[in-house]
């Protein structure tokens, strides 16, 4: 029994990750007043983009480089389409997935005719002692790279948006852009710099899934990752501390039912019930804190001078 | 006016980007863009049996694209549209499964309410959670796409699974529930009539107020009107014939295409013609104004969601009763979010839209036919698609900015 429920947690923090990288640059993009709903497609042609350039240069780190440049620029693209250019986010983020997905699935079309792209993935790194730890060390510290960095960042990038003037800059710009623009704070540029930083975050989940979680490339591979991120970032009320622990809970309740469904206890098809638990356990959470707490003011709200 | 002729200058920008940026793919990964771009239109129109895909993919986009515009006329944005056409499909299947014995002629409507029902079920709970917690739609209405997928997904491989067959999808619906199917020449000359209708009456009305020399209006009346009647006749006659012989259609195209159009006319009408639906327009305008004026914004919202939430799930039962016949897991490919950039296209009109969803189910149905005889995947239409409405939108944003600065 302990070796079902640790193989379960382990296997979530495994699946927490692209989640969580997802949502730590989804709540600086929401925070600054920007929301795309294009994650999930950009993950995969990042996902295709890393994949593809690792198997062509053998070089891991030109892969992660070239998945994160991918992200960046379709960021890119959404930042201009909304933030300069003022067209409806939540439309322009859904015309992005159109457009991510299309080119992710032609260009792995296309490269399959020559070869499929396979790479082996990360290692794991035990790190010393601490996996030695009966329970514990199995679900914390026998992952790959890109988990611990994973925990890290949000770590890190938490601190920047709650403990620094940048941070500050960031949250204001989403609650109030007239307040900030007479501050002297250039508040376009904000909204630019973390809409391409939310598609590069989402280029480095696309990484972590094709070069440190399957190795190869497949068109349902993000699996809805990239809208469970934009769940888990209002889930948990946009900070990128709660955001660990809604992607762990994502995570684990995912990993549930395979693992019960591998050990032999219950049918196939009851994956799918159990599947959808946390999406109905995140509506409820929603119902319940609905007062606690609530989204950037100028959130899907463009600004320009009037 | 002048802005309003400017603003459909966004489409030919919009369709000379989409077409630069589908050949320059093709021509940097070595493909014959010329021939690709050729090959659309032969593929959605080449042969009949071709046209008829056209026509019923047409069907879904059409009425999820009306389910967007609905619910965004009252400021409401239903993401949900998905999950809205899963949940329509469903119900629709559990009361059509038991139809066996009953007459088509009460069968098929009482699985319409059903289909429209399951829509407005599904919506009804984001729509709650707006109106009476004030939460946000976004995060309720995409959460429960996920739950329809997921349940739908177990139900056709778990409980409701046909043993016999290898796919996820249940047992067929009894053959008195499936949506007749109908003959294209009928297609034809009923569209032709209802154009020719439409012109006749605008010409008669313009005839009436004598603003231009009315010869002119009058002899357009007459031809229009004698188009009108020989089509509608002719029609009528291959009716008699279908009906009187017994023919079946040897195309899946089914009935559901007119229902479509007069449900986005019903639309129309709803939206632009009647009391509610100056109501639903003036919130989606300002809500505070509409307040202050005395609508009850909270009704008019669910009025709209709800109406929303029933064309989705509409969708859903025409997909099932029309062209599959059973209920198969992800029988959608993604038209609740196709449905919005259709929307989108057709700048939130009910009519403009009839329009875009024609032409999107042109280069979808083209687009599937390129892949099989070219070789190039289906995904450069959808590359396509997002860089004409995105081009469109920006366009068409930069155009009104402009003018009013």
């Amino acid at each position: 029994m302990t070796d079902i429920i640790t193989s379960i947690i382990a296997g979530g923090v495994l699946l927490s990750v692209t989640i969580l990288f997802v949502s730590i640059g989804e709540v600086y993009n929401e925070k600054a007043g920007v929301i795309n709903l294009g994650l999930e497609a950009i993950i995969t042609l990042a996902a295709f983009v890393g994949l593809w350039v690792t198997f062509k240069t053998g070089n891991f780190f030109l892969g992660t480089l070239a998945a994160i440049v991918a992200g960046a620029g379709v960021g890119l693209i959404h930042s201009f389409t909304c933030v300069k250019m003022r067209v409806n986010q939540l439309i322009a983020g859904l015309l992005i997935l159109s457009l991510a997905n299309g080119l992710a699935n032609f260009l792995n079309f296309t490269a399959n005719q020559e070869t499929v792209p396979i790479v082996t993935i990360l290692p794991d790194i035990y790190i010393p002692f601490l996996s030695d730890i009966p329970v514990l060390g199995e679900i914390l510290f026998q992952h790959n790279l890109f988990v611990y960095l994973a925990y890290f960042l949000a770590i890190v990038f938490g601190l920047i948006l709650y403990k620094t003037t940048w941070g500050l800059k960031i949250r204001a710009v989403g609650e109030n852009p007239e307040a900030c623009d007479a501050a002297g704070i250039n508040v376009n540029l904000i909204r630019h710099l973390c809409d391409i930083f939310s598609g590069a975050m989402a280029g480095l989940a696309g990484a972590f899934l094709s070069l440190g979680y399957l190795g190869l490339y497949d068109s349902a591979m993000a699996g809805n990752r990239g809208w469970i991120a934009i769940i888990v970032v209002i889930f948990s009320r946009w900070s990128p501390f709660r955001a660990i622990l809604g992607s762990l809970i994502f995570g684990i309740g995912f990993s549930i039912a395979s693992n019960l469904i591998g050990a032999g206890l219950i049918a196939s098809y009851w994956i799918y019930l159990i599947n959808a638990m946390p999406y109905i356990v995140a509506l409820v959470v929603i119902v319940l804190f609905r007062g606690t707490t609530r989204a950037p003011s100028a959130l899907t709200v463009p600004y320009w001078r009037k | 006016m002048a802005k309003k002729y400017l603003n459909y200058l966004s489409y030919p920008i919009g369709l000379f980007l989409a077409i630069i940026v589908f050949s320059v793919t093709l021509l940097l990964l070595g493909y014959d863009p010329i021939s690709a771009l050729v090959s659309i239109p032969t593929g959605a129109f080449g042969n009949p049996n071709s046209f008829s895909e056209t026509l019923i993919r047409f069907i879904p986009l059409l009425l999820t694209a009306m389910a967007f515009l609905i619910a965004l006329k009252a400021r409401f944005m239903n993401l949900g549209i998905e999950g809205q056409l899963y949940i329509g499909a469903l119900l629709a299947y559990l009361v059509g499964a038991r139809m066996e014995l009953v007459s088509s002629f009460i069968a098929i409507p009482l699985i319409f309410i059903a289909g429209f029902m399951g829509g407005v079920l599904w919506l009804a709970i984001p729509l709650i959670m707006k109106t009476k917690l004030g939460i946000n739609e976004i995060f309720p209405t995409v959460v429960m796409n996920f739950i329809a997928m997921f349940l739908i997904a177990w139900l056709t491989i778990g409980p409701l699974k046909d043993p016999a067959s290898f796919n996820p999808r249940t047992y067929f619906l009894p053959e008195s529930t499936w949506l007749p199917l109908i003959d294209l020449i009928f297609v034809a000359y009923v569209f032709i009539s209802i154009f020719g209708l439409a012109v006749t009456i605008k010409m008669y009305l313009k005839w009436k107020e004598r603003k231009v020399h009315p010869m002119l209006y009058l002899a357009l009346v007459f031809t229009f009107l004698t188009l009108t009647i020989i089509t509608l006749s002719m029609g009528l006659l291959e009716a008699i014939e279908a009906i009187t012989i017994g023919e079946y259609s040897i195309y899946r195209l089914h009935v559901g295409v007119f229902l479509v159009v007069i449900i986005a006319l019903i639309i129309y009408m709803i939206l632009y013609k009647t009391t509610i639906g100056y109501k639903i327009r003036a919130v989606g305008q300002n809500p505070r104004a509409s307040e202050h004026g005395g609508v009850n914004v909270t009704r008019v919202v669910i009025t709209a969601g709800l109406l929303s939430g029933g064309v989705a799930g509409l969708a859903g039962f025409m997909e099932v009763f029309g062209v599959h016949h059973y209920l198969i897991s992800g029988f959608s490919p993604g038209f609740g979010y196709i449905g919005i950039a259709v929307a989108a296209l057709g700048i939130f009109h009910p009519i403009g839209v009839i329009f875009t969803a024609f032409f999107f189910a042109v280069l979808q149905i083209g687009g599937e036919s390129m892949q099989r005889g070219a070789g190039i995947p289906v995904d450069i239409i959808f590359i396509m698609q997002a860089v004409l409405v995105l081009t469109v939108l920006i366009v068409q944003k930069w155009m009104t900015t402009r003018n009013s600065s």
